[in-house]
């Protein structure tokens, strides 16, 4: 250990104050929902959400906000409906971007370079208007308005792809060589060697795809067009500030229901996701 | 192995992506672009005829557009959030970087705001932005302005697009701090010790070390983060819908706007999706330029 | 031979009856910003319709900000639905381009006008052809809902009378209590509210078939409200929310003292907040000079690309008949557009001591009344968003009202044709 020091000491003040400060700024808008969300409206006069400091302290704590908003709602049917959709889109997205990004990393073939640079390009193609094309095609092949048809047209995404060759291509080629004198075929390969040595990528991409997926409220509202039953949260929450323009709190209760299912999955596996995410750009 | 059996099983472990990629992705852009050269509006719609070919019209009508020019400018003026962004992400790296008690907690907590969806984020910063919001009362409390001279930040023409950059803002640092994260943690620990030993200050090291060996990094951060900024809509439609006084109003408002409603044109949103693909284009060739030069002492694998 | 063919054909002729006894069409509606809140009142008018017509089914789907686009997919995919339901500058773009089938061809005109008051049909008239059912109506004036104690707070003891008066006592409780008074509609996203002040205050719109709304009255009428907004008398939001929803929150949360409106505000003040609902009293509404009122209605349309046009109509006139729309007004203070509601026992107050019944009561039976003011302009779109760019910058001091109004009228004269 170093010695104690007055200047060391003073420089970590100095950063944990930093850090506090910049954290502050990072959740302020999070903990001040909460807040809102649990605070009790029904006092005499009515509260302002604007009556500081008092509205991000509340007095009267109560759980009715959150109560009113998943019964109007009838928030279960969508919940159930986020997770299938999820769920699809994750493995659906481990899988491809798995496969297709070994050949790319650790494979001599013609046609490699065109084929990355491909991809690649995706991420500057204009691709704002796609989703009309796409609506088209899924209607001919009989997908739209399935959880299918929201999951198929997201799973081959260059970036998923890019982040599990980033993760291949740091695992020594010599483990591939010897397996292959061993008799090991590629799917072998990748099965028993790639995969559980890029396990970190893949629970970053996991959990990266898992946030976007139930975040996003755009595309399935398009694709699962005539099919509202189906809809994910994301999309019933955009109902919301129609249904409650006039009351904060059953907003700020939603945005909390909608928010904390993937604050838990976070924090839960944060320790890995950072981890192969920084891997995508070693 | 052979060589063409390797390029068979190389292919075929490609074909999902490659096959979802090609329907969902390229054809889309291509049949996106054809309509860019063709009348296809609502009326096409209501008398169910097909697009038909008009050239270069279209993009004239796009050109001449008061709107459009409203939107460029705005959309480039976004830029301005890139070189902000991705210093102070790479000074928050640098931050977190240390092995000190607590630092995996203020690492995960800068990461929420890039959990949080952007339809959250709308409905907190609004109660931030307006008159009597939190950022008024902060700047209140702290006497920086006078109760009487104060107003919503998304209701005037001259802060809203900068409002709206802070919400950007919070949403990315997290994100590029930990791409940033990456590349720091592969910088050899000796250069900092022997520049500590120099006597450098913290603010020395970062701009003579971890600046100059992070370029290929921020090179990559910033071009990923450049494009995101010409083509920002969604926080536009979320805060202002382009307004007050189309002082937020960008490329792709111009875009979502004409391709949607019963009045819909699409042909003309498919032109301006055109033109600010060759802005894309235009600055990732300056971003691939530039890497190149630098190839000797990249250290990112890109 | 020729009996065989006999035999055949009427073979064919029987499957085909059974088979049309069998089928049920399933048609599909999709409502407007009512889901969750009036599922129930919605499914339950649908399965009366379902009970009378027991071949047709009714799929409910509730859009909300995504209508427009969704509709124009819909249609693009060959996945119309059957009836929507649209607003006024919505149901114009829709007809001009051709999406939509002209309701006197599936109800005859004689049944529309019977069921209808005729200023709620010609709200939907375009290119002389009639395009929706007209179904829930409102008026913007209609009653004065306010906060007695704010009132109290701030030693108004007379209720005005007229817009003016209104807003003078606006600016004095604002100076006296810092709550608002009443937040009047300049910028709604949909349609030109503007024009509406113009409208109440009797001043011309239009000329000889032009747009004419830049007189030296207008150009007065128009800094008054810039004052106000200068002053903070009327919060800036106006020119970002649209008024209806601003003035729910503020006035639900006691910020501010009146809503000028149908009842249907008052239905999310009495959810949202009790005591100030307890508080409430109800008089009829100021008016401006012009001594006229504004409203409007919501219409049922048919596309053209729906595949069962003629249970469209059926349904379309059901869900808007006398017995639903006076039921849903007494759910929602809604203004029915049926001419048989006028008289309709079931809208009078039952209890005179409660804001929302007595306001339901006051404005029910105005549906003969209920008029925009002026029908949407073609190419509706680019017209009210020009327009409201130049009220914004005379609001934001970007522009002077004279040159706001003079290059609202220019640009609307050379494109709205």
């Amino acid at each position: 250990m170093t010695r104690f020091s007055p200047r060391k000491s003073m420089n970590l003040l100095l950063s944990y104050v930093a850090l506090s400060l910049i954290g502050l700024f990072a959740v302020f808008p999070f903990l001040w929902t909460f807040a809102i969300s649990i605070t009790d409206k029904t006092v005499a006069s009515g509260v302002s959400i604007f009556d500081f400091p008092a509205s991000l302290f509340p007095k009267a704590i109560t759980f009715n906000n959150f109560i009113e908003v998943y019964t109007v709602f009838n928030l279960q049917k969508y919940l159930i409906n986020s997770l299938i959709i999820t769920s699809l889109t994750v493995v659906g997205t481990l899988i491809v971007s798995a496969m297709a990004a070994y050949p790319l990393a650790k494979l001599e073939f013609p046609g490699r370079d065109i084929i990355f640079g491909a991809m690649l390009a995706t991420l500057v193609l204009p691709s704002e208007t796609n989703f009309i094309v796409n609506v088209l095609t899924l209607n001919k092949i009989g997908l739209l308005g399935t959880y299918w048809g929201v999951v198929i047209p997201t799973i081959a995404t260059a970036f998923g792809i890019f982040v599990m060759r980033q993760a291949y291509i740091s695992i020594p080629s010599s483990l591939l060589e010897a397996a292959r004198i061993d008799g090991a075929t590629e799917l072998q390969i990748i099965w028993r060697i790639m995969i559980p040595l890029a396990r970190p990528a893949l629970t970053a991409l996991g959990i990266f795809t898992l946030v976007n997926t139930w975040n996003s409220y755009f595309w399935a509202s398009v694709a699962l067009l005539g099919a509202d039953d189906l809809q994910p949260l994301s999309v019933a929450m955009l109902k919301l500030k129609g249904q409650f323009n006039h009351d904060s709190f059953n907003v700020a209760a939603g945005a909390m229901i909608m928010m904390i299912p993937v604050l838990i999955v976070f924090v839960a596996a944060q320790k890995l996701f950072m981890r192969g995410l920084e891997g995508a750009v070693k | 192995m052979r060589k063409s059996s390797l390029t068979i099983t190389a292919y075929m472990l490609l074909l999902p992506a490659l096959l979802l990629m090609a329907v969902f992705t390229f054809y889309p852009v291509l049949y996106g672009s054809y309509l860019g050269f063709t009348k296809y509006t609502a009326a096409n719609l209501g008398s169910n005829t097909p697009p038909s070919w008009i050239g270069l019209e279209n993009f004239r009508t796009v050109l001449s557009d008061e709107l459009f020019r409203i939107g460029l400018i705005n959309s480039l003026k976004y830029l301005i959030i890139v070189p902000i962004l991705q210093l102070a992400s790479l000074g928050v790296a640098v931050l977190v970087n240390r092995q000190i008690p607590g630092i995996a907690i203020f690492r995960a907590a800068y990461y929420i705001p890039v959990i949080t969806s952007i339809t959250l984020a709308s409905v907190m910063w609004e109660w931030v932005f307006t008159r009597d919001g939190l950022l008024n009362w902060v700047l209140e409390v702290f006497r920086i302005i006078d109760p009487k001279s104060s107003f919503g930040w998304l209701l005037n023409p001259n802060t809203a697009l900068w409002a709206i950059m802070l919400v950007t803002f919070w949403r990315g640092f997290g994100y590029y701090m930990v791409l940033y994260l990456g590349g720091l943690q592969s910088i050899p620990s000796e250069l900092e010790e022997a520049a500590l030993l120099d006597g450098a200050s913290t603010w020395q090291r970062f701009w003579k070390i971890t600046v100059p060996l992070m370029r290929p990094t921020i090179l990559l951060c910033s071009l990923l983060s450049s494009l995101a900024a010409i083509r920002v809509l969604e926080e536009i439609i979320v805060f202002t819908n382009g307004g007050p006084l189309n002082s937020t109003y960008t490329v792709l408002m111009y875009v979502y706007q004409k391709s949607f409603g019963l009045d819909f044109d699409y042909g003309v949103a498919s032109a301006a999706g055109l033109l600010l693909a060759i802005v894309g284009f235009i600055l990732s060739y300056i971003n691939f330029r530039v890497t190149r030069e630098d190839a000797p002492t990249r250290g990112a694998k890109v | 031979m020729k009996k065989r063919w006999l035999l055949l054909a009427s073979a064919f002729g029987a499957l085909g009856l059974t088979a049309l006894a069998q089928s049920k069409v399933e048609i599909e509606f999709w409502s407007w910003y009512l889901s969750p809140k009036f599922d129930p009142y919605l499914k339950g008018v649908i399965s009366q319709f379902e009970a009378a017509n027991p071949t047709i089914s009714v799929k409910l789907v509730d859009k909300q900000d995504t209508m427009e686009r969704d509709l124009q997919a819909a249609i693009a995919l060959g996945k119309s639905p059957d009836v929507v339901n649209l607003w006024s500058d919505a149901t114009a773009a829709a007809a001009q381009n051709g999406l939509l089938t002209p309701v006197t061809d599936l109800t005859s005109i004689a049944d529309l006008r019977a069921q209808f008051w005729d200023n709620t049909l010609a709200m939907f008239i375009v290119d002389g052809k009639n395009y929706g059912y007209p179904w829930y109506g409102w008026t913007d004036q209609g009653v004065m809902a306010y906060n007695s104690e704010i009132l109290k707070k701030a030693g108004v003891t007379r209720v005005p009378k007229t817009i003016s008066e209104l807003l003078t006592a606006s600016k004095l409780i604002k100076q006296r209590t810092g709550s608002y008074g009443w937040l009047p509609p300049v910028k709604d996203p949909n349609g030109a509210s503007f024009l509406g002040q113009f409208y109440l205050e009797g001043l011309p719109l239009f000329a000889g078939g032009k747009a004419a709304f830049n007189s030296p009255k207008h150009i007065t009428l128009l800094q008054k409200f810039i004052e106000l907004m200068k002053g903070d008398f009327i919060p800036q939001d106006l020119l970002r929310k649209e008024a209806f929803q601003l003035n729910n929150e503020y006035y639900s949360q006691g910020k501010s003292a009146f809503i000028v409106g149908g009842a249907q505000a008052l239905v999310r003040v009495k959810d949202a907040n009790k005591d100030i609902y307890s508080k409430t009293k109800v008089v009829p509404a100021p008016l401006g000079a012009g001594g006229v009122q504004t409203g409007g209605s919501m219409s049922l349309v048919v596309p053209k690309a729906s595949k069962f046009q003629k249970e469209a109509g059926l349904f379309a006139m059901f869900m808007s008949n006398n017995k639903a729309q006076v039921q849903f007004s007494k759910l929602a203070g809604i203004v029915p557009t049926t001419k048989g509601a006028e008289n309709d026992p079931e809208l009078k107050a039952a209890n005179p001591n409660d804001a929302l019944d007595v306001a339901t009561s006051l404005v029910s039976g105005t549906g003969r009344f209920i008029t925009p003011g002026w029908n949407p302009p073609k190419n509706t779109d680019n017209v009210y968003k020009n327009f409201n760019d130049n009220i914004e910058a005379a609001f934001l001091g970007s522009k002077s009202a004279r040159q706001a109004l003079n290059d609202a009228v220019a640009f609307w004269n050379a494109n709205a044709k």
